[in-house]
């Protein structure tokens, strides 16, 4: 298309990445912050207690047992949640009746009190949950549009991805140059780095995140070669799960599950349980089935272990028949959600995944940097398409994660009676972000630029006060608890906040020196045509 | 006036990039659809009906991306509808052929 091979390719990854640059602006920030979707939540429910810690399985489980059995009688499938490193209270989860007018219920989780073993009552949020699901589902539209442009967005990055390999001959070179500070040199240097540093990365998480959804999109393949039954027979082949078993309609008294733990721990000697679930709970068909943490990315079958609830026997179950393909497959899965990472692990992740959105707005802005000089050269100004994409640049790249700020802000200042308060939640950060939108079109760039980002410093900087005006648990007090889930929040805003002021006053800084660069340059020209003058008086 | 007829100037750069993104989005949609069902078909025997199946979705990403790549570096837009429309009737002949043979033999 233009010239050679590689000339189109550049131009198709320059194009590829603009049309959708900020959707995926949009998914990669809100996905990464995913990775820490449960600590986020423990953050936006203050009310949850700090939690002892020497308390044994045994005991938590018998809370969770006495409390399903008050409140969740009838439901047939119990989950019990143990505290672990990611979220140290103890919860129940069911799925609750309907609502009316739905089909199915919603799946409700309660932080239960391990002192009177009650429910914790906590403002209503959406929590590191809604914030999370909104980069794969988006917020508003429907769940299948939701997918669909989702689906085409992941199809461009895929497309961004491989494209910009294919340009980069000097792949490795390149990735060792680093031009510093050099205008536009600077900001493409940027760009390769970040996307060199984590490639296998972004492919990856673009590849497997279109795994997700792969019979949604390839749906026309699907039809064309199975039926429906066929269809659910091929799902069941690929992703097998342990086999649930259906209430009998005949209650009876179930064993005390930490009984039954005893022998699974017996097992595994070891204390790292990380759930348990019931099902056709109080029934004749019982089954509990405990999983401890994921140790690898294979949903390994040691991991689980299933006991009759009413006979107390170990059900011995089937291993688990992958097929090679479904290997893959779920391989694919484990790496993109990153559910058996420690901590350590998670944090790598949660850099990469930053590592990746940063590569992603360096691109937006390089589009901008490469068409200035001659954008600004234009007699009646730069075109609209230009004004656009810098004024969407502005206000999603700086003014997205002020909008996620204020998510949290409205978690910590909305009336806690308020009706739809979680929905609320969620309208504060999207209007913020479409005010944030608009403000750069009445703004000179640069001054909007430097604007924003100081907001931004202010706002992350100022999030750990709020949190200590607004509730009893600020970092004076969760640090010396030991709750490094709700103190690593904070601090995190507060590296954020610092790092957003760095960049501001960077910003700054060179902007100074552009425009003194410009004033020595226009000093320079009219002394020489003074001097010229006066040499042109003295030959006259 | 001349606006339109600036539209409908089929010599245009911008109907040619446009013939493009639709011969990429849906031409390159159905190359994904038929390389998939093709190699569903010439691997069922080997590995399982439905793994081949899987194999084939699993593929067509990677399949599409490339067909994109394809159509945007070619010659012209022209050349990149035949192309992909010929691949596709290739594909789309293999299968039937591959679902005659299959039919006899069994």
């Amino acid at each position: 298309m233009k010239g050679n091979f590689r000339q189109s390719m550049k131009w198709l990854h320059t194009w590829v990445g603009l049309v959708v640059g900020w959707i995926l602006f949009f998914m990669f920030l809100t996905g990464t912050l995913g990775y820490f979707y449960q600590e986020i939540t423990r953050w936006m429910e203050p009310e949850r207690p700090f939690v002892e810690h020497n308390i044994s399985n045994e005991k938590l489980i018998d809370i969770a047992q006495v409390y399903l059995k008050k409140n969740a009688q009838g439901i047939d499938e119990w989950d019990i949640m143990l505290p672990n490193v990611r979220d140290q209270n103890l919860r129940v989860g069911w799925r609750h009746a309907p609502e009316p007018g739905k089909k199915r219920g919603r799946y409700k989780i309660t932080v239960l009190d391990i002192e009177s073993g009650s429910k914790v009552e906590s403002r209503a949020t959406g929590g590191g949950r809604l914030l999370y699901r909104m980069h794969y589902r988006l917020h508003y539209l429907s769940t299948d549009i939701s997918y669909w442009i989702v689906g085409f967005c992941s199809m461009l990055m895929l497309l961004a991805v491989i494209t910009g390999v294919v340009i980069h001959k000097k792949i490795f070179t390149d990735f060792f140059t680093f031009r510093a500070k050099k205008g536009l040199l600077g900001w493409l240097d940027i760009h390769n780095v970040l996307s060199v540093i984590a490639l296998p990365f972004h492919f990856m998480i673009t590849y497997s995140g279109l795994l997700f959804f792969l019979f949604t999109y390839m749906v026309l393949s699907t039809n064309l070669q199975v039926n429906e039954d066929e269809y659910n027979e091929m799902r069941k082949e690929i992703f097998p799960r342990t086999s649930q078993v259906d209430s009998a309609n005949q209650p009876t008294e179930m064993l005390a599950i930490s009984s039954l733990y005893k022998q699974v721990n017996h097992q595994w000697k070891t204390n790292e349980l990380s759930y348990i679930e019931v099902s056709a709970a109080d029934d004749i068909n019982a089954r509990a089935l405990f999983v401890r943490h994921e140790t690898d990315i294979t949903y390994n079958p040691e991991d689980q272990i299933m006991i009759n609830a009413i006979t107390g026997e170990v059900i011995s179950q089937k291993t688990k028949q992958y097929t090679v393909t479904g290997i893959i497959h779920n391989g694919f899965f484990s790496l993109h959600e990153g559910q058996f990472s420690g901590p350590l692990a998670r944090w790598i992740y949660f850099f990469t995944g930053l590592i990746g959105t940063a590569m992603i707005a360096s691109g937006l802005v390089l589009w901008t940097t490469k068409r200035k000089q001659q954008q600004m050269k234009k007699p009646q100004g730069p075109d609209f398409g230009y004004r656009l994409v810098e004024q969407l640049n502005i206000g999603t790249i700086v003014g997205l994660p002020i909008a996620i700020a204020m998510y949290f802000y409205a978690n910590r200042l909305l009336p806690l009676g308020m009706t739809e308060r979680a929905d609320w939640e969620a309208n504060v950060m999207f209007i913020s972000w479409a005010l944030l939108l608009i403000y750069p079109a009445f703004r000179p760039k640069s001054k909007a630029w430097l604007e924003q980002l100081q907001l931004a410093a202010l706002v992350f900087c100022f999030m750990p006060i709020l949190n200590m005006l607004t509730t009893d648990k600020h970092l004076g007090v969760t640090i010396p608890h030991g709750d490094w889930n709700y103190a690593g929040f904070d601090l995190t805003m507060l590296f954020i906040g610092g790092a957003f002021a760095f960049s501001a006053y960077k910003f700054k800084q060179l902007q100074g020196k552009e425009s003194k660069v410009k004033r020595d340059r226009k000093n320079m020209t009219t002394d020489n045509s003074i001097m010229l003058s006066k040499e042109n008086k003295r030959a006259a | 006036m001349p606006f339109f007829i600036h539209k409908f100037n089929f010599n245009n750069t911008r109907w040619h990039v446009f013939s493009r993104i639709i011969a990429a989005v849906f031409g390159g949609y159905a190359l994904a659809t038929s390389s998939s069902i093709l190699l569903a078909k010439l691997l069922g025997d080997v590995v399982g009906h439905y793994q081949a199946i899987h194999i084939g979705l699993m593929l067509t990403f990677l399949t599409y991306a490339c067909a994109t790549m394809w159509v945007f570096s070619v010659v012209s837009a022209k050349s990149a509808w035949f192309g992909l429309l010929k691949l596709n009737a290739i594909f789309a002949v293999l299968v039937l052929l591959l679902m005659q043979f299959t039919e006899m033999s069994s």
